[in-house]
């Protein structure tokens, strides 16, 4: 048990690495692995990153509230491409509910690292932010940190779907669109409860 | 020489896991391919620049609401 736990979070930093260097080869690797350890040490690193950003924000929810919801919502997202997949799919065996859960799992690390600098951020260059040369300077390395880990995140999302459903380009996109569709309105409801500013997706 | 043939198996049956995207069009697919090909290796090469150029350039046609969007974006994590 305690070396499995070992060899999942080896496999976790390895992976974590060569998702950056090479995330086509990585992303295909990780869909085909049945080690469900590595699922729950990405789930279990954000649990303490909401428990660490609970003594930063407002309080008005409980930590371990907002991080069951964001397990809900990730379950709901898996679920949502799994059937979708499933009804886009010829060969419907093919279609693994465990593979959505490992990939997707990985495809949050951008999302990790973001709101991880952002709480950092946070607390070193406390906002609002001036309009001040540095205030400019830094709001513009900020923007392009930001879109730098969007880009990598939209990468790693569109080989989470691709590799799990193993449908083509057109069928992705339009999963995707499906999925927008209600996401969207979904995150504004969240907004407005207090729950999410920024969907943790 | 079995291990060999055995890894050389799983490796093939990895690589041929999915099927190669075809967008209908010759042209199209051809130019998909290129420009995927450098996202699948170290897309930072790429992201980076572009990210720079792209904040950039918003910071030219937004001025000050870029500034404004960042504090946004910090109370969003």
């Amino acid at each position: 048990m305690a070396t499995d736990l070992i060899t999942s979070f080896v496999l976790v930093m390895r992976n974590f690495i060569f998702l950056i260097i090479s995330p086509y080869k990585t992303m295909r690797k990780i869909s085909l692995e049945k080690d469900y350890y590595q699922p729950v040490f990405i789930i279990g690193i954000i649990f303490v990153y909401f428990k660490f950003i609970y003594y930063l924000r407002d309080k008005v929810y409980p930590a371990t509230l907002i991080y069951f919801l964001f397990v809900f919502n990730f379950l709901l997202t898996a679920s949502f491409f799994y059937l979708l997949s499933k009804l886009f799919s010829q060969n419907k065996k093919e279609v693994i509910f465990s593979r959505f859960i490992i990939t997707f799992s990985y495809s949050l690390f951008p999302t990790i690292i973001w709101f991880l600098s952002t709480s950092i951020l946070f607390i070193f260059l406390p906002p609002p932010r001036t309009f001040s040369i540095l205030g400019k300077g830094f709001s513009i390395f900020f923007v392009a940190y930001s879109l730098s880990l969007l880009i990598w995140k939209l990468i790693l999302g569109y080989l989470a779907i691709r590799f799990s459903s193993k449908q083509n380009f057109f069928n992705i996109l339009t999963m995707i669109i499906y999925y927008l569709i209600w996401f969207i309105p979904y995150s504004v409801f969240l907004y407005q409860l207090k729950l999410f500013r920024v969907p943790f997706i | 020489m079995k291990n060999i043939n055995f890894r050389m198996k799983q490796k093939m049956n990895e690589v041929f896991s999915i099927e190669p995207n075809d967008l209908g069009v010759n042209i199209l697919t051809n130019y998909f391919r290129k420009i995927t090909s450098y996202l699948k290796t170290a897309p930072f090469i790429f992201a980076i620049p572009l990210a720079i150029l792209v904040s950039l350039f918003l910071y030219i046609i937004f001025g000050r609401l870029l500034v404004r969007l960042v504090t946004i974006l910090q109370y969003g994590y």
